[in-house]
C-alpha cells in the first residue's frame, strides 16, 4: 500500500479534504485522549479540471431526517433496485430513471472514483450576478484617480450581463441612479442618521416597483426574472455612462479644516447598500464592494472622531477599555453583516490608507459573508490594483472563480457527531441528531451558509467520536462523512457538490500504531491554529497561548517515546516530528501575538488565516525559507538564524510578504558589479533565480503580497530576522570569526529552549 | 498574443509594493507550472541546531570574487532564463501603426451597426472614437497601445469577436490611464458588431462549451 503521505495527498486532490487523523479512534474516551480532535480542513469547491459535472438531480435517502445523497459507500441491491443509506441504514427504492441499473451499468455517483461529484440541478438564465460599488470620495486626488481607473477597468472584467450599481460617500451618501439617458441623478442621504431597511427602500422608491415585478414575473416568458432597477443595471447596457460617471467623480467637496479628519459616513453608506440589495435581490449572488481610504468618522459605525489629535484606538486602548467607539461600531457592522448573510450577499472591504481604517470594527462584514478583505497603503499601488483584478480571475473553463449563496450540509455516520466549523460562514441553526454538544467554533448546527466562496475557500470542521468504550466497532468498520454543498455557480447555475469520505476505525488499545501513523501533522497544526485564533477573538492572548501549550504538552506525553523523568530520552515519530515546531512558530505569529500590530492588521491577518487552504495556512504559520547558492539547486532550509549565511541568497514566503535577502558576500559581489562581467554570468543567474521564483509565487497569490528585496545589514532585513528561529542571539553568540549564521538581537525564546522545556514537561510525572 | 511583462510597483505610494504583472502574464499564469516552493526541513529533535558552515572559499572575510564561470558548472536554476522575464515591448519596433488603419475599420464597423443600434448608443460610440482620434493625433497614446489597437482591429475584421474582446481587456488592464475614456466605446462596438446577424456566421470556431464538458447524463449511461 502507498504511504500515508501519498494517501493524504491523493485524498486532498480528489476530495479537497485533509483530516487530522486518517484512522479514527473507535471510542469517545480514546478520542479525547488523542488531544488533537478529529477534524478536517475541507475545501468545498476545490478546483477539479478532471471532474465534469453531471446534469441530473442527486438521489436522496428517503428518511426525512437523513436525506443523504446516494454515494459509492452505499450498498446496492441491483436485482431489487434498492439501495441502503450508509448513514441511517434506510432502504430506498431507486427512482424510475435508474431502472436499467446493474453491476456493470452504474451511474457515476456509485463509482468509487466519484467520491466527489457535482450535479447541475438548474439550468438556463437565472438572476445575473450583482456588483454594488460603495466608493469613499474622501481620498487624495491621486488615490481617487487610481481608484476610478480601477473601477472603470473592472467594467471590462465583469460578466457582460452582470448588474452593477454605484454608491459614493463622504460626508453625505449618494446613491446613483444609472440610466442610459444623458442626465445623471442621485439620491443623497445624510451620513449621520441610520435608516432601517424599510426607510431606505421607501426613500429610494423601491417598494412599489418590487411589488409590480412580483406580479409581472409569472407573465414574463421563460420565467425571466426581473433584472433591473434604476440603481442596478446590466454592465453591457450601462458601461459607457458608468465609465463617464466614474470619470467625473470628485473628491468630497466639504471642506476639511486643519487638524481634522474628513467626515466619512461609511456606516450609513454600507447600511444603504445592504438595504438596497435586501429590498431588490434577496438570495441571489451579489457582492457589495466597499472601497475606503480612511476610518468612518461620523454616524453609526464611526470608529474615531474627526479630531486628528485623538488617534484611532490601538491594542493598548482596547486592553485598557479605552476605545470609545469600538463596541458600538462593531455592533452596527455586525448587524449589517448578519443581515447581508441572511440575504445571501457578501461584503468585500478594500481599505487603502497608511493609518488604520477600522477593519477591526468592520471585519465581521467580510468574515461572516465570505467577502474579501484587502489592506493596502494606497489605491495607486500595484498591490491594490492587481489584487482587485484577481477578484475577477477565471478558471480553466473560463468561469469566474467565485460562487455564491452556498449551504454546506454535513452528515455523519452514527459513531460521529459534528462539533462545529471555523471559516467564513454563519450557522444555519439546523440541530439534527448528529450535532454534538461539545462545541468548537461556529457550533450547534450541521449546516452552514457561505455567502461567497472561491475554489480555495477552506473550512475547518470539527467532530466528536461518540461511540461508547464498551460498544466496540467490528473489525474493519469504517466511519463516513458526507458534505453536501449547494451553491450558485458563477454562470448562475444552481449546483450541488457532494463529497463522501470514509476512514477506518481502530481500537486505540491494540492498534495504537495505526492511529499514530495516520496522523496528519500539517492538517492538525492548521486545525489547532484555527481553534486558537478563533479563541483569540474573544479571549485574552496569554490564555490562548497557555491553552495551546497545554495541548502540545499533552500530545507529546501521549505520543512521545521517553523514559520518565529523562528529557534526553524524548523522541517523536516521523508523523509528529514537525508538529512542535509548527506550534512554536504559531505562538510567535501575528495571528496570536498582537505586539507590533495594529488592531486592523491583526483583523486582516486573522481574516485570511481563517479561510485559506492547508498549504497557504501552513505558510502563514511557519514561513517557507529557500536558500540559493553556488553549491547546488535551491533547497529548503531551516527557518533558523543559522540559515542566514554570507554566501547564500534566501527567499522567504510568509504569505503576506515575499522577502529576498542577499547574504553579506553576495551583497558585496553585487555591489562590485560581478553580475555584469561576462565571465561571471553564473553569478548573474544566481541573483536572478530567486527573483523568478518570487514572481511565480506572486503571480498566483491572493491577495498580492508585499515584496521586499533586501540584503545583509539592510533595514528591511528585519522581516527575515523577526521570523527565523533565534537560535543564535547576542546572548549565546558563537566566538567571533566562526561563520555560523546571523545572531538575532532578541530575548525571545528559541526553538531549542522551547523544545527543552517541552521535553522536560512531557516526561515529568508531575504534569 | 498579449503583452508579457513585469514592471515595478509604485514604491512612492506603497510600502514594499510588489511588481505589476501584465494582463497576459496574469491570465496565462496557471499554464506555467514550476515546482512550488513549499518544502520544509524538520528541526533536529535533539534541540541543538545543526550549523551549516559556508564553503571554504568564503571562510575568510568575503573579499574574493564569486567563483568563475569556467570553474563551476554554474547554478542550475538561473541558467535557463525564465520565460517570465519578458521586458516591456520596446519601442524599437519600426512598423508604425497609422491612425487611419485603426480608425477606418472601427468607423466602418460602427457604420455597419447603424441600422441595428439605437441612435444614442451610436452617437456615444462615435463620440468615443473621436476621443481616440484626438488622443492619437496629439500623440498621447504610447506605442504598445497603438500596436495593440491595430491587432484589435485585425481581429474585428476577421470577425473574431472573442479575440478582439480579449485585446480590449488587456488594454484596459495594462493601460487603463491612457485608454479608459474611449475604450469603453470600442468595447461596446465589438458587442454591437457581434450581435449583428452577419456577425454570427464567422463565429463557428468550436470553443469549450459546457456541453463538451458535461459527461453523459444518467439516461445515456443506463
Amino acid at each position: 500500500m502507498a504511504t500515508y503521505l501519498e494517501f493524504i495527498q491523493q485524498n486532498e486532490e480528489r476530495d479537497g479534504i485533509r483530516f487530522s487523523w486518517n484512522v479514527w479512534p473507535s471510542s469517545r474516551l480514546e478520542a479525547t485522549r488523542m488531544v488533537v480532535p478529529l477534524a478536517c480542513l475541507f475545501t468545498p469547491l476545490k478546483e477539479r479540471p478532471d471532474l465534469p459535472p453531471v446534469q441530473y438531480e442527486p438521489v436522496l435517502c428517503s428518511r426525512p431526517t437523513c436525506k443523504a445523497v446516494l454515494n459509492p459507500l452505499c450498498q446496492v441491491d441491483y436485482r431489487a433496485k434498492l439501495w441502503a443509506c450508509n448513514f441511517c441504514f434506510q432502504r430506498n427504492q431507486f427512482p424510475p430513471a435508474y431502472a436499467g441499473i446493474s453491476e456493470v451499468n452504474q451511474p457515476a455517483e456509485l463509482m468509487p472514483q466519484f467520491s466527489t461529484i457535482e450535479y447541475i440541478v438548474q439550468r438556463g438564465p437565472q438572476t445575473p450576478l450583482i456588483f454594488l460599488y460603495v466608493v469613499d470620495t474622501c481620498l487624495e486626488e491621486e488615490d481617487l484617480q487610481a481608484l476610478k481607473e480601477s473601477l472603470q477597468m473592472s467594467l471590462s472584467l465583469l460578466p457582460p450581463d452582470a448588474l452593477v450599481g454605484l454608491i459614493t460617500f463622504g460626508r453625505m451618501v449618494q446613491v446613483h441612479e444609472l440610466s442610459c439617458e444623458g442626465i445623471s441623478k442621485s439620491y443623497v442621504f445624510r451620513g449621520t442618521k441610520d435608516l432601517t431597511a424599510k426607510q431606505i427602500q421607501d426613500m429610494l422608491g423601491l417598494t412599489k416597483p418590487a411589488m409590480s415585478t412580483q406580479q409581472a414575473r409569472p407573465v414574463q416568458p421563460q420565467g425571466q426574472p426581473f433584472i433591473s432597477s434604476r440603481f442596478l443595471q446590466p454592465v453591457h447596457k450601462i458601461d459607457m455612462n458608468l465609465t463617464d460617471l466614474l470619470g467625473e467623480l470628485q473628491r468630497d467637496p466639504w471642506p476639511v479644516t486643519q487638524g481634522k479628519r474628513p467626515l466619512r459616513s461609511t456606516g450609513v453608506a454600507l447600511s444603504i447598500a445592504v438595504g438596497l440589495l435586501e429590498g431588490t435581490f434577496p438570495n441571489t449572488g451579489a457582492r457589495i464592494m466597499l472601497f475606503t481610504g480612511g476610518p468612518p468618522t461620523q454616524g453609526p459605525g464611526m470608529v474615531v472622531g474627526d479630531e486628528l489629535k485623538v488617534p484611532i484606538r490601538s491594542w493598548h486602548d482596547i486592553e485598557k477599555d479605552n476605545a470609545r467607539f469600538m463596541k458600538k461600531a462593531i455592533k452596527h457592522y455586525e448587524m449589517l453583516a448578519n443581515r447581508t448573510a441572511t440575504n445571501g450577499h457578501c461584503i468585500d472591504i478594500y481599505a487603502c490608507a497608511l493609518d488604520q481604517t477600522g477593519l477591526q470594527e468592520m471585519k465581521c462584514c467580510a468574515n461572516l459573508t465570505g467577502g474579501h478583505m484587502v489592506m493596502g497603503d494606497s489605491f495607486n499601488t500595484s498591490l491594490f490594483k492587481q489584487t482587485f483584478q484577481r477578484v475577477f480571475s477565471k478558471d480553466f473553463n473560463g468561469d469566474f472563480r467565485m460562487a455564491f449563496g452556498a449551504t454546506l450540509d454535513v452528515k455523519t455516520s452514527r459513531e460521529l457527531k459534528i462539533s462545529g466549523a471555523i471559516g467564513p460562514c454563519i450557522s444555519l441553526n439546523v440541530k439534527g441528531p448528529c450535532v454534538s454538544e461539545n462545541e468548537y467554533g461556529i457550533s450547534g448546527t450541521s449546516q452552514w451558509k457561505i455567502c461567497s466562496l472561491d475554489p480555495t475557500t477552506t473550512l475547518g470542521i470539527y467532530f466528536e467520536v461518540v461511540n461508547q468504550h464498551n460498544a466496540p466497532i467490528p473489525q474493519g468498520g469504517r466511519g463516513a462523512i458526507q458534505f453536501v454543498t449547494q451553491y450558485q455557480h458563477s454562470s448562475t447555475q444552481r449546483r450541488i457538490r457532494v463529497t463522501t469520505v470514509a476512514r477506518s476505525w481502530a481500537d486505540a488499545q491494540n492498534q495504537f500504531q495505526h492511529i499514530e501513523a495516520a496522523f496528519d501533522q500539517e492538517a492538525a497544526a492548521v486545525l489547532m491554529a484555527r481553534l486558537g485564533v478563533f479563541r483569540a477573538e474573544s479571549e485574552e492572548g496569554p490564555d490562548v497561548l497557555r491553552w495551546l501549550d497545554r495541548q502540545l504538552i499533552r500530545l507529546c506525553q501521549k505520543f512521545g517515546q521517553y523514559n520518565k523523568e529523562d528529557p534526553s530520552s524524548f523522541r517523536l515519530s516521523d508523523s509528529f516530528s514537525l508538529y512542535p515546531q509548527f506550534m512554536f512558530h504559531l505562538r510567535r505569529s501575528p495571528f496570536l501575538q498582537v505586539f507590533n500590530n495594529s488592531p486592523d492588521e491583526s483583523s486582516y491577518y486573522r481574516h485570511h488565516f481563517a479561510r485559506q487552504d492547508l498549504t497557504q495556512s501552513l505558510i502563514m504559520i511557519q514561513p517557507i525559507l529557500y536558500s540559493y547558492s553556488f553549491h547546488g539547486p535551491p533547497e529548503p532550509v531551516l527557518l533558523d538564524s543559522s540559515s542566514i549565511l554570507a554566501d547564500r541568497i534566501l527567499l522567504m514566503d510568509t504569505f503576506f510578504q515575499i522577502v529576498i535577502y542577499l547574504g553579506e558576500t553576495i551583497a558585496q559581489w553585487r555591489k562590485a558589479g560581478y553580475q555584469d562581467m561576462p565571465e561571471y554570468e553564473n553569478f548573474k543567474h544566481l541573483l536572478q533565480a530567486p527573483l523568478d521564483d518570487a514572481q511565480d509565487i506572486m503571480q498566483t497569490r491572493f491577495p498580492m503580497p508585499r515584496y521586499i528585496n533586501t540584503e545583509h545589514g539592510g533595514s528591511q532585513a528585519r522581516f527575515l530576522l523577526s521570523k527565523v528561529n533565534p537560535s543564535q542571539t547576542h546572548n549565546n553568540l558563537y566566538p567571533w570569526g566562526q561563520e555560523s549564521g546571523a545572531p538575532i538581537l532578541t530575548d525571545d525564546v528559541s526553538l531549542q529552549v522551547f523544545m527543552d522545556h517541552l521535553k522536560k514537561l512531557a516526561v515529568s510525572s508531575a504534569s | 498574443m498579449a503583452e508579457l511583462y513585469v514592471k515595478p510597483g509604485n514604491k512612492d505610494r506603497g510600502w514594499n509594493d510588489p511588481p505589476q504583472f501584465s494582463y497576459g502574464l496574469q491570465t496565462q499564469g496557471s499554464s506555467h507550472k514550476r515546482t512550488p516552493l513549499t518544502k520544509r526541513v524538520a528541526a533536529p529533535q535533539d534541540g541543538s541546531p545543526k550549523v551549516p558552515t559556508s564553503e571554504p572559499f568564503t571562510g575568510t572575510p568575503p573579499v574574493g570574487p564569486p567563483p568563475l564561470l569556467t570553474k563551476t558548472t554554474g547554478p542550475p536554476l538561473g541558467g535557463n532564463s525564465s520565460p517570465l522575464r519578458v521586458e516591456p515591448a520596446s519601442s524599437s519596433v519600426t512598423c508604425e501603426t497609422m491612425l487611419e488603419d485603426v480608425l477606418g475599420p472601427l468607423e466602418q464597423a460602427l457604420e455597419d451597426c447603424r441600422a441595428h443600434t439605437q441612435k444614442q448608443i451610436f452617437d456615444d460610440i462615435s463620440r468615443r472614437l473621436a476621443l481616440l482620434q484626438g488622443q492619437w493625433k496629439s500623440e498621447k497614446l504610447s506605442v504598445p497601445v497603438r500596436k495593440r489597437m491595430a491587432l484589435l482591429v485585425q481581429e474585428l475584421r476577421n470577425h473574431n469577436w472573442d479575440g478582439a474582446d480579449d485585446i480590449h481587456r488587456s488594454l484596459m488592464v495594462d493601460h487603463v490611464t491612457e485608454v479608459s475614456q474611449w475604450m469603453v466605446g470600442v468595447k461596446r462596438l465589438i458587442a454591437e458588431r457581434r450581435s449583428l446577424p452577419s456577425g454570427e456566421a464567422a463565429e463557428e470556431k468550436p470553443t469549450t462549451t459546457e456541453e463538451n464538458e458535461v459527461i453523459s447524463s444518467l439516461s445515456a449511461t443506463l
